[in-house]
């Protein structure tokens, strides 16, 4: 099947704002794809592009080989969506809303969101302006789930919720990407996205630095220590795309990626280089590492000649 | 006697930040516990799915991880239910506790050569932690 979720050439601003600049993704099915990046880095313009809900200024979007833009209401009755703050209809109980919601979808929708409210332990008759922030957002998934949609687009389902709710939260996204269902989500928990993701992307500045599966991603990064011996001036020469570099005295620490193993191999060797460790990072040292865009760090150490990558 | 699948009961513990790949993290587990005998051959380790669920984890992660014991003989494939502890798991995964206790000793070994301490000495500090945990144990 071809991808399920298509950006392309995606640009948006909002007045002298750019929300997407040139933005293309492709998401394939049956994977977890977490989105991520700062607040106003463009999520949730990407995924409202994707619902319809946003006309992009250039470029196109499909949902399930549907055009976001043409077909808007269809993409939208075919996925579930979940909002950071979902709109519901705050004079409803918990259970009317659910009866409200069934009158859209087929005849599971109903008995299946009952068993999700009792899954959730959510109380049914208790009006939605009643509820914890915690259950309107169980409420919101519920809602979301009971059609049993091919693709979940989530954007940040879990901020601002406490830890027992967001791990439901998680335990149902994996329970569907194991069911071969594709999820999309935003979201700011990195420690989270590190579970579950399948393939990760970054967005910084309405711009998306990258995209990889993150097991490829965390075998292509890594960190390395070089201590320099007493006579070196120089900063080691790393190959590789340097994500970031900083010093501290004789130490250097340089995030790579694409390092050769027999690049590694010929460092250590180096006459220069007293000492060399390499570690792989966390997901959230890469991603502060790409939202700096490489840049240098301030170092106390007056200022020195760089070697280039 | 009641015929039934046994699932292995065994705690895992996963930390996403560890320089070390989930998978990875599963792998090893699995192998020291049937190093240890926390689970024997016969009994069936719970499916993708509810492991997935049970740490919260992608469940692609989970699969790739059982793929790889397979491969390494660790668990085989039970036709139509799932996966259970091979036949020689326990030994072989007690060669490789060996193996692994003796790549982070290599490593400690050759951290405290690079800092130039003298091989008298080194003995000296690793017969000394030896006794201390010994003495734990009791």
């Amino acid at each position: 099947m071809d991808n399920v979720i298509r950006l392309k050439h995606v640009s948006k601003r909002y007045g002298s704002q750019i929300a997407l600049n040139d933005v293309s993704l492709d998401v394939p099915p049956g994977v977890v794809f977490a989105l991520l990046g700062e607040n106003g880095a463009g999520k949730t313009t990407a995924i409202k592009t994707l619902l319809g809900l946003a006309t992009p200024d250039a470029g196109s979007a499909e949902v399930l080989g549907l055009d976001s833009q043409r077909d808007g209401l269809a993409i939208r009755r075919r996925v579930g969506y979940v909002s950071e703050r979902p709109m519901l209809y705050e004079w409803m109980t918990v259970a009317e809303i659910g009866w409200f919601t069934a009158g859209f979808y087929g005849d599971g929708y109903l008995p299946r969101y009952e068993g999700l409210v009792q899954q959730y332990g959510l109380p049914g008759g208790r009006k939605l302006k009643a509820l914890s922030k915690g259950m309107r957002a169980k409420v919101a998934l519920s809602l979301a789930l009971a059609h049993e949609p091919q693709v979940l687009i989530l954007d940040e389902p879990t901020s601002g919720l406490d830890t027992l709710v967001r791990r439901e939260f998680l335990e149902s996204m994996v329970d569907l990407a194991a069911a071969g269902r594709t999820v999309l989500l935003s979201s700011h928990q990195i420690g989270e996205v590190e579970r579950v993701a399948d393939i990760v992307a970054i967005m910084n500045h309405g711009r998306l630095v990258l995209v990889e599966r993150l097991d490829a991603l965390k075998e292509q990064i890594r960190e390395l220590t070089v201590t320099l011996t007493d006579g070196a001036s120089a900063p080691p020469t790393v190959r590789g795309e340097i994500l970031r570099r900083r010093q501290r005295a004789r130490q250097w620490q340089v995030l790579v990626r694409y390092l050769a193993n027999e690049h590694l191999e010929t460092l250590r060797g180096e006459p220069a280089i007293a000492e060399l460790e390499a570690r792989t990072p966390s997901l959230e040292e890469i991603f502060v590492a790409y939202l700096n865009d490489g840049r240098e760090e301030p170092s106390p150490a007056p200022a020195q000649e760089v070697a280039a990558p | 006697m009641i015929w039934g699948i046994r699932t292995a009961d065994m705690f895992f513990s996963i930390d996403p930040s560890d320089g070390l790949a989930i998978y990875d993290q599963i792998v090893r587990q699995v192998k020291f516990a049937v190093a240890g005998g926390a689970i024997r051959p016969g009994e069936m380790v719970p499916s993708v799915r509810e492991l997935a669920k049970e740490l919260a984890i992608n469940p692609n992660t989970v699969a790739r991880a059982y793929r790889e014991l397979q491969a390494q003989g660790v668990l085989a494939a039970v036709r139509g239910t799932g996966l259970e502890v091979a036949d020689g798991a326990p030994r072989h995964c007690r060669s490789q506790r060996v193996e692994l206790i003796r790549t982070r000793l290599r490593q400690v070994l050759w951290e405290a050569k690079q800092s130039r301490l003298d091989p008298d000495e080194i003995r000296r500090l690793v017969e000394h932690e030896l006794a201390a945990v010994e003495k734990q144990k009791v």
